[in-house]
């Protein structure tokens, strides 16, 4: 069997089971757990692939595929239902030899290498499943062929004080990297790695197989790859990324990140024709907004039926916010239901969760001790009791 | 039992005024985010009913563009789907005038034997309706056509194309066209089952005939002679026929009554349409939101009262929108104020303009135009 051959394969690791994220991601692989009123994180990689003119992309799951493999279909909500190419949820399978899970980022190709080999593709772009943002990889990819690079990591600055949290990149004047640091005490640049990488396909290859046969290596591109290539004088070069980018690895970052799609001019633009983020649909009528209703900087999506207020927040697809229920600074996820004089703030509600009447979820940053506030977290499916008080922090 | 389905798309346009001037019945928007025709696919797709044949006649454009590969309807099949069928305007046909001449030049494809019969649908008369039960009831009552028709209690004074009695085995005892809702009278709902068969020969013995209309030279002619039986299938959920500009409109701000949502908006039976995917709706500082149907990504900074929204409109600060309906990608500028208007898609309402209809006569802004 010949496959046409693709100048390059698009590799998503979206195996994490996102602990971090905890009961949002109960039963649901983390690039499921919903964003911003109708998508889901991993529409964000998959999306940009699409808008970069990327047609082949795997993803690598092995944590609760079921939801993630559903959601997926075919491809068809991305354009990516092609015959030649698409889309392929890649799991990790036994072989005549041996059978394990992916141990690592660069395991997790190193057990696709057959995959990505079928397409004889000159490059491979290495995608992370949980970064919110919006790239053109063209352009990325322009400046490898450009550079003759083996490797090329897009970088984005970083406030200096935050650098010592990332993997940081020290580059010349060229671009040229020099020095890579993991989560450095004393950072020599703030350029942090944004995970996304473009390798030689040969290059990358032979690297992932003997990383494979190197019992000592965990098996990972930050701590194994990169540092190999680096030591054995590959041109590994940075590109500079301007623009919005988040790592939602978190509760208060995912519900920052959902924060920041708000406002007229907001730092992440959902509304924008170009580069459009692309969801799967479920056939909601529009949403219903009653004459009681009051809705400020807010997202609300179709499905839904608000009759409370609504204040700096996101209900997504299919939710009901019951009359003088009141939601500020909180998402909603989708198929939520907020009843009557519920009030929510600063918090997550989780998929088809349900917060009967009169409970009181999270509360403002600015009545507590700092280290004992954070977002309120109703989980995924669960069912919060009337008059229930869920204070900042807690998970429900 | 297998059943197939036809669609008229465009046999009665001229009602419906400038609304179809360059659009099909069909693929007139409605409900916020639907075209007409999402309705009858939707029911056949929820019914199982996959071949379905659509019977254009002219301005069609519109409608193959919104069904595109009709995977959205769950219709892009191997061995079934949804097939368009143009004018066969080979000779002597010409563009038809009825049912009857438009069914017969798609002869072709409803004589297939792999079915046993036909669903005619027309695509101004929405429900959410499965056709499952219709069918066993028509198999069932032993007659030639079934006819798919509700009571209209409350509307008496309005004329309705087909009005039918039956007695208490729901079998047609009266068939009148173009009058008024009797007491205890059935209003048709423009749906038709009938063994294919039975259609096959008569639309040919029809068109020898030169016969043009389904309900008043077939349907009501037989039946006066006596040579066609028929039955009434009771549908008893909500109904909206958009027959012209005016039910069109209420139709449309039917919606607004949370009854009417429920009867026609269905968990286990969704009306699907194309996908556009556009962002949520924004509801901006000052923005004020009442009452409405709201499709995604539209942009709202001004008051906006009852009504329908389809997506992406945008609605600027000072602008007040009151009783409208308002088509994709239309922009309202600052201060502008509406009321009871129909905007076509992508009509752009400069700042401060002022334009006001009544429910019985509200304005209409044509596709594309500045005002």
């Amino acid at each position: 069997m010949y496959f046409r051959k693709k100048d390059c394969v698009a590799m998503i690791l979206a195996g994490g089971q996102g602990s971090r994220l905890m009961v949002l991601t109960e039963n649901t692989a983390k690039p499921a757990v919903p964003f911003g009123g109708k998508y889901r994180l991993i529409d964000f990689p998959l999306s940009n692939c699409v808008n970069s003119g990327i047609d082949t992309v795997g993803i690598l799951t092995q944590y609760q595929p079921l939801q993630l493999n559903e959601y997926i279909g075919n491809g068809t909500p991305w354009g990516l239902n092609s015959s030649n190419g698409g889309i392929h949820v890649l799991s990790p399978y036994s072989k005549s030899a041996s059978s394990e899970w992916y141990k690592g980022t660069a395991n997790a190709i190193f057990q696709n290498i057959s995959f990505i080999d079928r397409y004889h593709p000159d490059n491979v772009l290495i995608l992370s499943g949980d970064h919110i943002y919006k790239m053109d990889y063209s352009k990325m990819m322009a400046q490898h062929v450009k550079n003759r690079a083996d490797c090329t990591i897009a970088v984005l600055e970083v406030p200096m004080e935050e650098a010592s949290r990332f993997g940081i990149m020290n580059a010349d004047e060229n671009g040229k990297i020099i020095e890579f640091q993991e989560k450095p005490k004393e950072p020599k640049s703030n350029k942090a790695s944004m995970g996304i990488y473009i390798f030689r396909w040969e290059v990358l290859k032979e690297y992932l197989i003997a990383d494979n046969d190197d019992p000592e290596s965990s098996n990972d591109f930050g701590k194994n790859i990169i540092p190999k290539l680096l030591a054995d004088q590959y041109r590994l070069y940075t590109y500079d990324f301007e623009g919005y980018w988040k790592d939602v690895g978190t509760i208060a970052s995912l519900w920052q990140s959902n924060m920041d799609i708000l406002g007229e001019k907001p730092l992440l633009d959902m509304r924008e024709k170009k580069n459009r983020i692309y969801s799967r649909n479920y056939a909601h009528p529009s949403s219903y907004i009653a004459p009681e209703a009051e809705i400020v900087d807010s997202y609300v999506a179709e499905g839904s039926t608000v009759y409370g207020k609504v204040y700096h927040s996101i209900i997504s697809t299919g939710c009901v916010i019951e009359k003088d229920a009141v939601i500020r600074n909180s998402l909603v996820m989708p198929n939520a239901v907020v009843e009557t004089h519920s009030e929510i703030r600063y918090a997550i509600i989780g998929e088809d969760a349900v917060v009967h009447a009169n409970a009181r979820i999270g509360d403002n940053p600015e009545f507590y001790d700092k280290n004992k506030w954070d977002i309120a977290v109703v989980g995924k499916d669960k069912v919060v009791e009337q008059n229930k008080i869920l204070l900042p922090k807690e998970i429900y | 039992m297998k059943a197939m389905g036809i669609i008229f798309s465009n046999i009665y346009d001229s009602s419906l005024g400038e609304l179809t001037n360059q659009r099909t019945v069909a693929s007139l928007p409605f409900g916020s985010r639907y075209r007409q025709v999402d309705f009858v696919l939707s029911n056949f797709s929820n019914s199982g009913i996959y071949n379905v044949g659509i019977i254009t006649k002219y301005n069609y454009r519109s409608l193959m563009d919104h069904l595109g590969n009709c995977a959205a309807w769950d219709m892009n099949r191997k061995n079934e789907g949804v097939v368009v069928l143009p004018p066969f305007a080979s000779g002597n046909t010409g563009v038809y005038k009825g049912k009857l001449e438009a069914l017969y030049s798609a002869v072709h494809f409803i004589d297939n034997p792999d079915y046993d019969c036909v669903v005619i649908c027309d695509s101004t008369v929405l429900c959410n309706m499965n056709f499952r039960p219709a069918i066993r009831h028509h198999l069932g009552s032993g007659c030639d056509v079934t006819i798919v028709a509700n009571r209209e209690g409350d509307q008496l004074r309005k004329k309705h194309p087909l009005i039918l009695k039956a007695n208490q085995k729901k079998r047609v005892t009266e068939i009148m066209l173009d009058t008024y809702v009797r007491p205890g009278s059935y209003v048709g709902m423009g749906m038709f089952i009938i063994n294919r068969s039975l259609l096959v020969e008569a639309l040919q013995d029809s068109n020898s005939r030169g016969l043009v209309h389904l309900e008043r030279d077939y349907l009501q002619k037989r039946f006066n002679d006596k040579s066609l039986k028929l039955s009434v299938y009771e549908y008893d959920g909500v109904v909206l026929r958009n027959e012209d500009i005016r039910s069109y409109y209420a139709n449309n701000m039917a919606l607004l009554n949370a009854d009417v949502r429920k009867g026609l908006f269905k968990q286990e039976s969704p009306i699907y349409t194309k996908v556009r995917d556009e962002a949520p709706t924004y509801y901006g500082k000052g923005s004020d939101i009442n009452d409405c149907m709201m499709a995604d990504g539209c942009v709202l900074y001004g008051n906006v009262e009852k009504s329908v929204l389809f997506r992406g409109v945008r609605v600027e600060k000072g602008a007040r929108v009151k009783a409208c309906i308002v088509m994709q990608g239309t922009k309202i500028g600052k201060g502008a104020s509406l009321e009871c208007v129909i905007l076509d898609k992508n009509v752009t309402v400069t700042d401060g303009a002022v334009l006001k209809g009544t429910p019985e006569h509200p304005v209409i802004i044509q596709k594309g135009e500045v005002v």
